[in-house]
């Protein structure tokens, strides 16, 4: 199984690029809104033609500009549940679910005969009757996905699965999505803005941010390393960009981080978690081989913890205790000075 | 203040009607072969020109509200030109167009297939269809534009090629404003006068519909034709009770 | 003028005025026929009328006359819901009796022109229509509707040709006018209507002559209606009417003399 994606298309004010293959996995696309995921999504199922490249699954082309190839939608092996789910409103839940079975010329009652088996399955054999204002928002999620899944296409694409629910509700259902998408077979893929849906549903993450693919691996590696200020504030990491020479990074703003590892030459990312960062009023004279004068610019109590952000040659956030931000008096306006050691500090190659 | 005026502008002349209604003899009047004639005539023209509306309207619909071509908004113009010409007007327009004697295609029309649209029954539909289907047009224009395009995207990607996307979800979701906008084409056509009289003639029994029959029949019989109006005026209640869930009713 | 030519002047026309208003001095100097009045005549009556409007217009520059066109029937029909008529000519003397009868016209009224009816075809007579007998089988024909005065007459002249048109070959209309119109614009191959609408539509249509022993006499009658808002320049145009300049002027339109 495998899903070829390499292509540019221009989707608005959006140039979209990419090259990706899935394989029979569940891949989720994470990325910041107008990044293009949903433009990627209709690329693939045929709503929207690409400009140059191919889309192809199993070797099946489905859309070559240059070959005179596009397969229209109805004739792809896809299915797809959008971010509103839009069932049929004048039909009942079985008869959502029958519509790609009936669409294909399937007599009407072997098509409700597997429609409710999905059902059954999802959960949802006492629903069958019912319209799709009378569903919650979690059920009539089930609903869309059975009758995505229920004619077995090979690709399978979510647009925003969770974004319709309540916050109540989302853990228990992304649970429950994960173990369909988990038994379902074939290319997933899951367009997502939030990145705990993107750890727990999918076993790949793609970011995609304006347009290009920036990173994409295990969200663990993701989260560890990530490559661009979009991921690092998704995860509350300091992300920099810079220079290593021999035990330091310079910035491009002109700052300094010193860290341990003296062998890293080169173009690299270093990333400091909150944490690791120690505030000081007056400058320290300790083991930390790192000092950033800075003034604080924002503090944002969150329970017992307090993120401050500093600006300075090393812009950073540091992450202390309502304690010690009250007894430093932290405010915006105010000079500190952050610490933080060598060891704590993480680099990779760009 | 202004809504009681505005009401009573209505319901005054309907009033007088009631009031002038010969009602011991009503049904003599509405029993007279010329009456029943006109009322039958009414009633087969009628649908016949809705049918005709809805068949051709509905395309015109649809390429007025999906379509991308220049000049979308000469020939939206030219499909509500009937609404507003004057109906006799309209009469005399389609008298120019397919009158046997000096139209634009009638004389060819004739000699070709021996076809005489004028003083028939098949002008009266002619001439009610041209002054109903604008109404069709605008409604079903108006319903289809509001439909989510994103149904139809769904469907697609559930399989449904074009014609079983138009046929299983956007005829469902048109059905509402399909249902207004025939509702409002066969009253329109059901009252319609001026064109019919001038394009069609007023002859008993082929051309003379219910309006035709009332405008006649007023100066000489006042009361049969009071009778002849009631009839109409009870079936455009009926139909406006009708409509008004879909006017006004949220779609479920 | 001179200072001393004023006193004069002034003198002459007081003097003048006083002769004017002095009861019994009306003899002297008859004041001229003034306000407005409106006319309700049949359709037929139409170009006759205008032109006669126009001639009592000049006669009497501080009259004005409007004019309400339409079958005779309909006239009395808004005459008797109110309608602000001053005076009334009628297509025959059976529609002006229900005016007598329902109090709106007082006086007896005066047939001032009569009428016959005539065949109009299309121009060059393309079915080649000679008698009324020959209006039987060319398709549709246009008469006035049954109960309207040019309807009546027509009747009245099938009946004396002897000759019956099925129902279904006749499309009525409600007056004259637009009668006349179904053959020259549309597509009835023969109207019956009055002379003076065929001669009216000049070469839009070509006429056949009804022999008089088929034909009818259709005698127009005029009178002022008894709640004229001006009864005395409702009287003026009545009697300009019957007056011999009148008369000229229906006889150049085809109407014959009462």
């Amino acid at each position: 199984m495998s899903l070829d994606l390499a292509f540019t298309a221009h989707v608005g004010a959006l140039d979209l690029r990419v090259d990706v293959t899935v394989g029979d996995e569940i891949v989720a696309i994470l990325g910041p809104n107008g990044a293009g995921k949903t433009s990627l999504l209709r690329a693939i199922a045929g709503l929207g033609a690409i400009d140059t490249g191919r889309i192809a699954v199993d070797g099946t082309v489905l859309d070559d500009p240059a070959a005179g190839i596009f397969v229209a939608a109805a004739d792809r092996p896809i299915g797809m549940v959008f971010q509103e789910y839009l069932l049929f409103p004048f039909l009942t839940a079985r008869d959502n679910v029958a519509f790609p079975l009936r669409s294909r010329g399937i007599n009407r009652r072997d098509a409700r005969g597997q429609a409710d088996e999905w059902l059954a399955r999802v959960g949802l054999a006492d629903q069958a009757d019912a319209k799709p204002h009378e569903l919650s928002g979690g059920q009539a999620q089930r609903v869309a996905l059975a009758r995505a899944i229920v004619a077995d296409p090979r690709v399978l694409l979510l647009d925003e699965p969770l974004a319709a629910l309540d916050a109540q509700a989302r853990a228990d259902i992304r649970r429950d999505l994960r173990r369909h998408l988990a038994g379902a077979a074939g290319a997933r893929l899951v367009v997502t803005h939030d990145a705990v849906d993107a750890s727990v549903l999918a076993d790949r993450v793609v970011i995609l941010e304006a347009g290009r693919i920036v990173q994409q691996g295990p969200m663990q590696d993701i989260a560890l390393h990530p490559r661009s200020s979009y991921v690092a504030d998704l995860v509350g990491l300091n992300l920099y960009r810079g220079t290593a020479d021999d035990g330091a990074v310079r910035l491009e703003g002109g700052g300094i981080i010193v860290v341990a590892d003296h062998d890293g030459r080169g173009d690299v990312y270093v990333s400091v978690h909150p944490r690791a960062v120690a505030l000081h009023l007056d400058e320290p004279h300790g083991s930390a081989r790192n000092h950033w004068p800075g003034t604080v610019v924002e503090v944002d109590e969150l329970g017992d913890r307090v993120r401050v952000r500093i600006e300075g040659a090393v812009p950073i956030v540091a992450e202390v205790t309502r304690d010690a931000a009250h007894e430093l008096a932290l405010a915006p306006g105010h000079t500190v000075v952050a610490s933080v050691k060598a060891t704590e500090v993480t680099v990779y190659p760009a | 203040m202004l809504a009681a005026i505005a009401a009573l502008l209505f319901a005054l002349p309907l009033l007088g009607l009631l009031q002038r209604a010969g009602w011991s003899s009503l049904w003599e009047d509405l029993s007279t072969p010329a009456a029943r004639d006109a009322l039958r005539l009414s009633l087969e023209c009628s649908l016949w020109s809705t049918a005709l509306s809805v068949v051709l309207g509905v395309p015109l619909a649809w390429v007025l509200a999906r379509g991308e071509f220049p000049g979308r908004a000469l020939l939206r113009a030219l499909v509500l030109l009937p609404m507003v010409l004057p109906p006799v007007v309209g009469g005399v327009a389609l008298l120019y167009a397919f009158g046997r004697s000096n139209g634009l295609v009638g004389p060819w029309l004739y000699d070709t297939f021996g076809l005489q649209l004028t003083f028939s029954k098949t002008g009266v539909v002619l001439a009610e269809t041209f002054v109903a289907m604008p109404f069709l047009v605008l409604t079903v224009e108006g319903g289809l534009r509001a439909i989510d395009g994103r149904y139809e995207d769904a469907a697609s990607t559930l399989g449904a090629g074009r014609w079983t996307t138009f046929r299983r979800v956007t005829l469902r979701f048109l059905a509402p404003s399909l249902a207004a906008g025939a509702a409002l084409a066969w009253a329109r056509a059901l009252g319609e006068f001026g064109a019919t009289i001038t394009f069609a003639g007023n002859i008993a029994g082929r051309t003379q519909t219910t309006p035709l029959a009332v405008y006649l029949l007023l100066e000489t019989q006042p009361t049969a034709a009071v009778a002849l109006s009631l009839v109409l005026l009870a079936v455009s209640v009926v139909v406006l009770v009708a409509l008004r869930d879909r006017w006004f009713g949220i779609r479920r | 003028m001179t200072r001393n030519v004023r006193p004069i002047v002034a003198a002459l026309l007081g003097a003048g005025m006083l002769a004017a208003t002095w009861p019994g001095a009306t003899a002297v100097a008859a004041p001229t026929p003034r306000g407005s009045v409106t006319v309700s005549a049949a359709a037929s009556l139409t170009e006759a009328f205008t032109r006669l409007g126009e001639a009592f217009e000049r006669k009497n520059p501080d009259a004005t006359v409007t004019f309400n066109f339409g079958s005779s029937s309909a006239l009395v029909g808004q005459i008797q819901g109110g309608a602000p008529a001053d005076v009334f000519a009628s297509a025959d003397l059976a529609t002006m009796d229900k005016l007598v009868s329902g109090g709106q016209v007082v006086t007896t009224p005066t047939p001032f022109a009569r009428n016959q009816m005539q065949i109009a075809v299309k121009p060059g007579n393309p079915k080649h229509v000679k008698s009324v007998s020959d209006l039987t089988d060319i398709g549709t024909i246009a008469l006035c509707g049954a109960a309207v005065p040019c309807g009546i007459y027509a009747t009245s002249v099938l009946e004396r040709a002897d000759v019956t048109v099925p129902e279904s070959s006749i499309t009525r209309s409600v007056d004259a006018k637009a009668t006349l119109g179904a053959v020259s614009q549309g597509d009835a191959n023969a109207a019956i209507v009055y002379i003076t609408d065929v001669k009216a539509a000049g070469t839009t249509v070509t006429a056949v002559t009804i022999p008089d022993d088929q034909n009818v006499n259709a005698v127009y009658p005029i009178a002022p209606i008894a709640t004229a808002s001006n009864p005395k320049l409702a009287k003026s145009f009545v009697a300009y009417v019957l007056s011999p300049a009148g008369q000229r002027t229906l006889a150049k339109y085809g109407f014959l003399a009462p």
